[in-house]
């Protein structure tokens, strides 16, 4: 489907800064009504042009008419995303963003902040597959407390044993997981917190002006992941709420946790492919909350040239101080 | 294109170190400066007080012979320019010591240590030695010889008592006592370069932890800019261990710390004794009875 302008025939998108639909060649707002519902897939229902889409792909643009198409068949049903976190932020709050983080990076390439390239920037929704645990700890231990004070010219030490027993539930609500294989999991894990506070309903207007995929994989089979944060962070929290022990000798640790609820989401994620010296950089922007992943490449010689000529500063500073000093 | 990025790489660098530019140019000037200054201050540093006899070896006990005295003249008068300092050696061969002593020589008191800081104290003062003014900057060695109460005492004044502290001292005194029995001119110049090493030793001190900053400070601060630069972070984890936990916190069921035995083991603790002095400088620090302030102190053999 693709979201026309009622006003002018444009294409209506979601706008960030608005927070409602916009066409941005009338500047309408909500005029927006649903246009080629289930139209097939190869062919731009628009202009007719060839669009290219992989096995997941839910929202692309028409490369050659630029309209943002839908496909209803990939948001419907099984794949139906039950909640969304819109974009709060704009592609030029990204820009804006992306060249105040860099600005003062010496070693990027020159061009890495011209708008040229920063124009090349696209918003994405990413599927998540989000879980809720239950888990439970529970902890039988031996703790050891030591006491060491002086009288005269003898050192005491005082060795106390405890019994040390904890038994807890932790509510685990929304682990996130990425669903989408092109996307790299260390990068999205980076990505996190969203603010699930704002996760809303979804709707397939939303999805106008973005990019999109429909889950890759069922939520049973990245699970794991889930699992290991839940895990992880039960591990600390237990950790943490055993102090003041010098050692800990555990007997009995368990932590468990029946099979997770989860939801299918999508959650807001800008990115610029940098392209230097024929190797992508890409570069990943929290769309709810701003926060930026990714690293500029970087000139060795530049680095090693600058390394150098602190280094010279330095020692020459060094030395003149001596000079003066002494 | 090509000569655009160039550019703009060189202004980059200008810009990204000129500070540290300026500031070395700065500092190049201020050395320079005072460079030039102390050529003019540090080699006519002229002995100014001409109250004080010449005279810097007073061999009462007559443990020297007259080549020795000479010697050590010579040696005195040498280091004496280099430091701007005066060092005068007094032997003496009399009781310090008792109620007897007291009376017969009109101390103010009648122990060993006391007695030995009045009379070298006084020596001074009464001589009017100091480089810089009468009661200024040197030092007074003081030798007993008298039978059962043979010892040393270090009087320090001005700088020599600024620079000194109690190990100093404490090191100038060894320094006659390693030779004193073997060889009385050996233990006494070797206290004389001892405090003469002290005195000139600003340089050498302050020299080697200097060098060894200016060595490694350098590298581990380059090292430190290359190594973070060349391997790029893309990220920070913002999520901690409750960011997904309802509530922030965990439901307990059950906390307990239920103490269970203990028992106390005790160690014997070998105490080293001799609290370190620490050369700060204004070691033994007191008032002479001509009011003048000095250092010291003394060993006793
Ligand atoms: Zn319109
Ligand atoms: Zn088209």
């Amino acid at each position: 489907m693709i979201f026309k302008c009622k006003n002018c025939g444009g294409n209506s998108v979601y706008s960030p800064e608005k927070k409602r639909m916009y066409c941005p060649f009338c500047e309408s707002e909500n005029s927006e009504e649903r246009q080629y519902e289930h139209a097939r897939m190869q062919i731009c229902p628009n202009c007719g042009g060839e669009v290219s889409y992989t096995e997941h792909t839910s929202a692309l643009q028409c490369p050659y008419c630029e309209n943002y198409i839908i496909f209803d068949e990939r948001i419907e049903g099984a794949y139906a995303p039950g909640r969304i976190i819109l974009f709060k932020l704009s592609k030029e709050n990204v820009k804006e963003l992306i060249r105040d983080k860099f600005r003062k990076c010496t070693f990027a390439p020159t061009d890495f902040l011209s708008e040229a390239r920063l124009n090349t920037i696209t918003g994405e929704y990413i599927p998540f597959w989000i879980y809720n645990y239950d888990a439970r700890c529970r902890f039988q231990g031996e703790g050891v407390k030591r006491r060491t004070w002086v009288t005269g010219n003898t050192e005491y030490t005082e060795t106390s044993y405890y019994h040390v027993v904890r038994d807890m539930n932790i509510d685990f609500q929304g682990i996130p997981a990425d669903a989408s294989v092109k996307m790299p999991d260390e990068i999205m894990d980076l990505l996190e917190p969203y603010n699930y506070g704002e996760m809303i309903p979804f709707r397939p207007e939303y999805m106008s002006g973005f990019l999109g995929e429909k889950y890759n994989m069922a939520a049973e089979i990245i699970e794991n992941r889930a699992h290991a944060k839940m895990e992880s962070s039960a591990a600390t929290i237990l950790q943490q709420s055993i102090k003041g022990y010098s050692s800990l000798k555990p007997a009995y640790r368990n932590i468990a946790a029946p099979s997770p609820d989860t939801e299918f989401a999508l959650l807001p994620v800008w990115v610029y492919r940098y392209i230097y010296k024929e190797k992508e950089y890409p570069f990943y922007v929290n769309g709810q909350t701003g926060k930026i992943i990714g690293s500029t490449p970087v000139s060795k010689a530049k680095v090693w040239a600058y390394g150098a000529t602190l280094w010279a500063c330095l020692t020459i500073a060094l030395v003149l101080i001596a000079v003066i000093i002494m | 294109m090509e000569n655009d990025f160039k550019r703009e790489a060189r202004k980059q660098y200008w810009l990204f170190f000129r500070f540290w530019f300026i500031g070395i140019g700065i500092l190049a000037v201020t050395a320079t400066v005072m460079a030039m200054a102390q050529n003019t201050t540090r080699f006519v540093r002229e002995r100014q007080n001409m109250q004080a006899p010449s005279e810097r070896v007073y061999d009462y006990a007559n443990v020297l012979t007259d080549a020795e005295e000479d010697k050590l003249r010579e040696l005195i008068a040498e280091k004496e320019a280099l430091i701007g300092c005066d060092l005068v050696l007094v032997t003496m061969e009399q009781p310090v010591e008792g109620v007897e002593a007291k009376e017969t020589y009109g101390y103010r008191f009648a122990d060993w240590e006391s007695n030995m800081q009045d009379i070298a104290d006084d020596f001074y003062d009464n001589h009017f030695f100091g480089y810089d003014a009468p009661y200024g900057d040197g030092a007074l060695l003081l030798d007993n010889w008298y039978e059962g109460q043979e010892g040393t005492h270090l009087s320090t004044c001005g700088k020599v008592f600024d620079k000194f502290g109690d190990r100093e001292i404490d090191r100038a005194l060894t320094c006659v006592d390693d030779y004193i029995d073997s060889d009385p001119y050996s233990a006494y110049s070797a206290s004389i370069l001892y405090i003469t090493e002290v005195m000139s030793g600003e340089k050498t001190g302050l020299g080697s932890v200097f060098l060894l900053l200016i060595l490694i400070v350098p590298i581990a601060a380059a090292g430190t800019f290359t190594g973070t630069h060349l391997r790029s972070k893309e990220g920070k984890i913002t999520t901690t261990a409750t960011t997904y936990i309802e509530g922030g916190r965990p439901v307990m069921n059950v906390q307990r710390d239920d103490f269970v035995r203990k028992h106390v083991s005790q160690r014997k603790i070998q105490t080293s004794s001799s609290s370190s002095g620490g050369g700060g400088g204004r070691g033994g620090a007191h008032v002479s009875s001509g009011g003048h302030s000095h250092g010291g102190g003394s060993h006793r053999r």
